[in-house]
Order: structure tokens, then C-alpha cells, then sequence
């Protein structure tokens, strides 16, 4: 394999995470913890604020309480001794997102960039890595993800499923200890979906460390480590894929699979 | 046809001072609509309040009658500014402001996903900015720019009025001695409209291509 490869990730944890929308309250105490090489499935309905936990993760959503830690280091808010709370300067934020990768629904890859320009940004910008470097370990991570003869191709040139697989390639540039996926199925055709989950997979087998929002419930049962059910800003209910599918405890969670199965065959 | 040939020379002349007016006030323009720009989507409300002000008052009064103020009322005041200087000054200010909005919007229209994108890799403001938005808001902006500097080139002959010898001035300045409005007229409407079209084109030339880059 390639010197580059992705090694074992290490932990999120996430204590008593809540957050409001103006009046709303979209968080409710959520804790969890993603162990090291740990790959965690988030599942719900829409609204029921998976995204938004997801988002926290590296901030791109502020949290009014809680905490949460990438591999024992505070992402965003430290808590003094005294209960009093306060935001890490924007640096050090800035430091630690570099740790978390994390892939959008959307791609949201820079549309003036080569792909290949689009994988080494970060680590050219945000890391220092000499460009040449930079560009070399970009073209490797694109032939992981199927796409090293696209690496001159601008975005706009390439399929959803490609331009999600570039952006898979993206966050692991940063080599980051953990991985976040934001629904990164969503936006795809049918048939694009499965080289996505390919890529996503292979990640799991290699012992990276993964918070997944998802409705793709097949990819959850088989390859999640651990599923985690929310509704309302709650984790309702969590297991093993298995336990979780076949005997949902609450009859929130029954519901929600049994409306999934209505419409997809599981 | 005789007199157009001779009066060549001076509406030569009128013509590069016209020249030398739009290309400084496009500057001039261009550089306070940066600033402006920045200053409304990242600075302080008191600052972001001063731009809107700004804003406010050149939109809301006429470029001839900002260019009278300078012109005849600032030497009450004490002040004496070379017409040229003025000039310049009062167009790069008036146009400043359409281009702070030309900029501005241009920005805004990156949709936010992109901001985080960058967010993520662990990038700051400013690079995320230069690196990432900038250059696809420029290409947004081109062609209101494009339009924008066309304005600033016919705005300037309103310093015809201030004494500036630029084409319309010279213009006038032929048609009164020899009572030919037809043709000189015609020959400076067709040196504004020949720069106007060529910024045209520089502009769709400039679409095509990034255009193409998408």
C-alpha cells in the first residue's frame, strides 16, 4: 500500500451537548462517545437534529452547553474549574478542525479548482505541506477513491459521485483523526450511490473513526460498528446495527423503521 | 468631411484626456469598491454604517451636482482642488459606490457551503477569502464591472462642464466656432461609443472564458 495510508483514527466524545435555535431547542444533552476505529451511524427523521450534532463536531455550529473532545483535546469550549465556559480562540479552532474531516451532502467542492488542487488546499494552506509534496500525497488519495485520471478535471466536469469521492479525498488530505459524513449520499443518483459507500467502507475496514449521518440504513447495518437512533435533539435509542434493526426497544424507533420499510425494502 | 480632418488633432487630444479620466476614475472607482465591499461584509457596524452612509449620498444625488459642489462650492470653503484632480476624484467616488455593490454582491452570492468547506480544512478567514471565494466572485462581478466601467466612461463627460478639456469639451469648443454640430457631434458620440463597445467586448470575451473554466 501507499505510505500515505490512513491510519487508526482516535476518539470523539461528546458530553451533554445541547444547543438552541433562538427559542428552539435542537440539542438535548446528547453524550456519546466514538471510540478509536469506531464507526457510529447516526439514523432519524429529518429534523430530529443529526446534522446539526454532526456539525458541532468541528463547530461549524456553536453549542450554548456541553462538551466536545477530538482524541482528549476540547473542540471550541473549554469548561474552567469554577463551571465557567469559553469559546478556544479562533486559531486554535481552526487547528483543530484540521483533525476532523468532514464531507457535505452537497460536495461543496471549490468549482475553480482541479480536483487535484481541491485535495491539496488544505494541506498546502492550512498545514504548510510543500506544494509539490501536497500535490503528490493529493494524487495518491485520488487514486484511493478511483480518480487519479481526473485529477486536472474541474469539478463541474465530473459526476455527483465522483465529485463526492473528490471530496472524500479532500478531507483525508488533512489526515484527520476523525471522519464526520453529513448525509453524503443524499444528493446522488441511485446508481452513483454505491461507489460512494465503496469508498466509505474501505475507510471503516482501515480503523478510521467515523460519525455518519445517513439514510442509506443498508450501509448502517452492515458496516456501522454502532448505530445511534435520534429524534426531537435526543439519542432515543443506540446499539449494534443488528439489535437496533431487528428489536427496536422504543416504539419511536419502531415507528421510524417500519415507515422506512414502507418505502425501501430493507 | 474636410473639417472632421482638421480638427483631428484636437479631438485626438480630447479623446486621451477622456481616456486618462475614465482609466483613473475606473482605479479609483474600483479601489474604494474593494474597500467598500470588505468594509460592509467583514468590519465593525460602526464602519459598516459609515460605507451605508456613503452609499446613501452618492446614490441619492446626481454625479453633475456632486461635481458643481466640488467644483464652485468647496472653493468657499477654502478649498481649492485642480479640476482634474477633482474630477477624478468626484467620478472615482460617485462610481465607487456602484462598484462597492458590484463587489459586494459578488461575494454574497458564493453560497456559504463554500466558506465552510474551507472552514473545515482549517482555514481562516482571510485565506479562505483570498484562496477560495475571491477568485469566484470576480468572475461573478465581471460583468457588472465591465458595465459600471462603461458608465464611469461616458460620466466623464460631465467635466466638460468643469472646464476639463476632455472630447465633449473639445467638441463644443469646434462645434461653437464653426457651426457644425452634425459631423463633430457625430465624431464624438463615435469615439465614446468605439470605447464603450471595446470594453464590450473585453467583457463578453472575459465571460466566455471563465465561462468555459466552470
Amino acid at each position: 500500500m501507499h505510505s500515505d495510508r490512513i491510519g487508526a483514527g482516535s476518539g470523539i466524545s461528546i458530553r451533554g451537548v445541547s444547543k438552541w435555535f433562538g427559542e428552539h431547542q435542537v440539542l438535548r444533552e446528547v453524550s456519546t462517545e466514538v471510540k478509536p476505529g469506531e464507526a457510529v451511524v447516526v439514523i432519524g427523521p429529518s429534523g430530529s437534529g443529526k446534522t446539526t450534532l454532526l456539525r458541532c463536531v468541528n463547530l461549524l455550529e456553536e453549542f450554548q452547553q456541553g462538551e466536545i473532545e477530538i482524541d482528549g483535546e476540547a473542540m471550541g469550549y473549554v469548561s474552567g474549574p469554577d463551571g465557567s465556559r469559553r469559546r478556544r480562540p479562533n486559531q486554535d479552532v481552526a487547528r483543530m478542525r484540521t483533525q476532523v474531516g468532514m464531507v457535505f451532502q452537497s460536495f461543496n467542492l471549490f468549482p475553480h479548482m482541479s480536483a487535484l488542487r481541491n485535495v491539496a488546499l488544505g494541506p498546502v494552506k492550512a498545514l504548510g505541506v510543500p506544494r509539490a509534496e501536497a500535490e503528490a500525497m493529493a494524487l495518491s488519495l485520488l487514486e484511493r477513491v478511483g480518480l487519479r485520471d481526473k485529477a486536472d478535471a474541474l469539478p463541474g466536469r465530473l459526476s455527483g459521485g465522483q465529485q463526492q469521492r473528490v471530496a472524500i479525498a479532500r478531507a483525508l488530505a488533512m489526515r484527520p483523526k476523525a471522519m464526520l459524513f453529513d448525509e453524503v449520499t443524499s444528493a446522488l443518483d441511485p446508481e452513483l450511490v454505491g461507489e460512494v459507500l465503496d469508498v466509505m467502507r474501505q475507510l471503516v475496514d482501515e480503523g478510521m473513526t467515523m460519525l455518519i449521518v445517513t439514510h442509506e440504513m443498508g450501509f448502517a447495518r452492515a458496516f456501522a460498528h454502532r448505530v445511534l437512533f435520534m429524534a426531537n435533539g435526543e439519542i432515543i435509542e443506540q446499539g449494534a446495527p443488528a439489535r437496533l434493526f431487528e428489536q427496536p426497544q422504543t416504539p419511536r424507533l419502531q415507528t421510524f423503521l417500519a415507515r422506512f420499510r414502507q418505502g425501501h425494502q430493507l | 468631411m474636410e473639417l472632421l480632418w482638421v480638427s483631428l488633432p484636437l479631438l485626438g487630444r480630447g479623446t486621451l484626456v477622456t481616456l486618462m479620466l475614465a482609466s483613473a476614475s475606473v482605479i479609483l472607482a474600483t479601489a474604494i469598491g474593494v474597500a467598500g465591499a470588505l468594509i460592509q461584509l467583514f468590519a465593525p457596524a460602526v464602519l459598516r454604517w459609515l460605507i451605508e452612509l456613503y452609499l446613501y449620498l452618492v446614490r441619492g444625488v446626481p454625479l453633475l451636482v456632486l461635481l458643481f459642489a466640488m467644483y464652485y462650492a468647496l472653493p468657499y470653503a477654502g478649498i481649492m482642488v485642480e479640476p482634474e484632480v477633482g474630477g477624478i476624484v468626484v467620478i472615482g467616488a460617485y462610481f465607487g459606490a456602484f462598484m462597492t455593490e458590484v463587489f459586494r454582491a459578488a461575494v454574497l452570492a458564493i453560497p456559504t457551503s463554500q466558506w465552510e468547506a474551507g472552514r473545515v480544512i482549517g482555514l481562516g478567514t482571510t485565506r479562505i477569502m483570498l484562496d477560495i471565494i475571491a477568485p469566484q466572485a470576480l468572475r461573478i462581478a465581471g460583468p457588472p464591472f465591465i458595465n459600471t466601467c462603461i458608465m464611469v466612461v461616458k460620466g466623464t463627460s460631465l467635466v466638460a462642464i468643469i472646464g476639463l478639456a476632455d472630447i465633449t469639451y473639445v467638441g463644443r469648443q469646434i462645434v461653437e466656432r464653426t457651426l457644425a454640430p452634425f459631423i463633430i457631434f457625430g465624431a464624438v458620440a463615435f469615439v465614446y461609443f468605439v470605447i464603450c463597445y471595446l470594453l464590450s467586448r473585453i467583457g463578453r470575451r472575459l465571460e466566455e472564458r471563465l465561462d468555459h473554466a466552470q
